[in-house]
């Protein structure tokens, strides 16, 4: 019984291996709809369970998202000049409490849209020789109309990964990066990277 | 002459807060926003205002049921679509321009005074431009952010440009021309309720007046580009380092 636990466990690494190795070929606009498709599916069919339980939803998220995205990027570009000097660490921390931030609003909006989202990812534009790319999509609002969101993708050795979502043309990144790099100069990086800690305890209350 | 005073008001107002904008020295965007300190003197006055005007927004928000709200925004957008249409044959977007008389008429008349957004299910599809986005489209692209008291947002020249719209904007025309406030009150209750849901984020911002001129540059820029702005230059943000922005800060004051 043991053998055959531990064959199924081997097996189910490789497939997540083969499938991980997929993932790191796929062009931006796949990845997209890959993965919010299987998100979107999966919240439409669990709804209740995580409207009852949206730590549960976090982690889906945390599992299924964060793979798609380079965090530590935008960390970078969020700190800018305020991120000289700073030491790896303290990079990788605030990076980290960018994730928590970005996971938990991105499970509400989930929540807030609930079933009726629906996804439609245009195709790609330019070639994919760039570095760069941006990969649009329109989500249907539950009050009728398409709510224009954007990702800015950039290839990294692990394959394209989004490091930025526009929504309407407004820029995370840019708009959190206007907001934090003052507030790191001004207060210093631990007294931003508490702040924002204590706000997501607020949030998920 | 009546017509006047509403104008003369807003600019008297300004002036007046231009005067006491002497003492402000911070100044985060030298390049776009020359004026900041003159800029955050009219947001807290708009905020004092919002004292009075939030609770209403709040009022109408629980009184109306969702669908009559959205029939609301509906009539009020359905209204923007003659300033949208001369626009779009100022910007030489003729095929659009026709979309948009369609739209006017089957929503004023099918769609019941444009409170039921029939033409968007048909296939006409909503576009919005104004003079300011038609100056853009000129050249004239960049404008310093301008606060306009009871207004908010907006830049020199997207102020301008709405005031130019405003003659022959149906809520416009019934201010200028019948001294109708009416319309007006009802449409900046209606924008209000619907920025309600921002409130929170806005108030917890580290600075939200610079929050609240990211988010409407960012989104005016779009719409100019008309929902497709070129990539933002994100190496940009990495490559800043601090010798080569001293220049920039003193020479913007």
């Amino acid at each position: 019984m043991k053998v055959r636990i531990l064959l199924l466990l081997a097996v189910a690494s490789i497939f997540s291996g083969g499938l991980f190795a997929q993932t790191q070929a796929a062009d931006p606009v796949s990845l997209v709809e890959d993965i919010t498709g299987k998100i979107f599916t999966d919240v439409t069919e669990n709804l209740e369970e995580y409207t009852a339980n949206p730590e549960t939803l976090d982690e889906l998220v945390r599992r299924d998202l964060m793979p798609l995205l380079d965090i530590k990027y935008a960390a970078r570009l969020i700190l800018g000049r305020a991120g000289r000097g700073l030491g790896k660490e303290k990079i990788d921390e605030f990076a980290d409490c960018m994730s928590n931030l970005l996971i938990s609003r991105y499970s509400k909006g989930l929540l807030y849209f609930s079933s009726e989202i629906k996804l439609n990812v245009l195709p790609q534009r330019g070639d994919l020789n760039e570095k760069l790319t941006r990969v649009r999509t329109r989500v249907t609002l539950p009050e009728g109309g398409e709510a224009p969101v954007d990702y800015a993708f950039h290839k990294t050795p692990e394959g394209w990964k989004a490091f930025d979502v526009v929504f309407e043309g407004i820029s995370y990144v840019t708009t959190y990066r206007n907001q934090i790099m003052p507030e790191v100069q001004a207060n210093g990086i631990d007294s931003v990277i508490e702040r924002l800690n204590s706000g997501q305890m607020q949030l998920a209350e | 002459m009546k017509k006047n005073y509403s104008i003369i008001g807003v600019i008297l107002l300004s002036l007046l807060l231009a005067g006491c904008a002497g003492t402000q020295s911070r100044n985060t965007d030298p390049e776009n926003d020359p004026w900041e300190g003159y800029n955050r003197k009219v947001f807290a006055f708009n905020n004092g205002l919002d004292k009075v005007v939030r609770p209403i927004a709040v009022g109408y928000d629980k009184i109306m049921p969702d669908p009559f709200q959205r029939g609301v925004g509906n009539f009020f957008r359905n209204l923007d679509a003659p300033v949208t249409y001369v626009n779009q044959v100022l910007q030489g977007k003729f095929k659009e321009s026709v979309s948009t008389i369609g739209r006017f008429l089957v929503n004023s008349t099918v769609g019941i005074l444009g409170f039921f957004d029939v033409a968007t299910k048909w296939g006409m599809p909503y576009y919005n431009e104004d003079l300011g986005q038609t100056l853009a489209t000129w050249g004239y692209d960049n404008s310093r952010y301008l606060m306009i008291p009871f207004f908010g947002p907006s830049t020199f020249r997207d102020g301008t440009g709405r005031l130019a719209d405003s003659f022959y904007h149906p809520v416009g025309w019934a201010i200028h021309n019948k001294g109708r406030w009416g319309y007006f009150i009802v449409r900046g209750i209606d924008t209000r309720a619907r920025y309600l849901d921002q409130d929170a984020e806005l108030n917890d911002a580290y600075d939200p007046y610079v929050l609240m001129r990211d988010v409407w540059m960012q989104n005016r820029t779009y719409q100019i580009y008309d929902g497709d702005p070129p990539m933002l230059d994100y190496d940009l943000y990495l490559e800043d380092d601090p010798e080569a922005e001293e220049p920039a800060t003193t020479g913007g004051q």
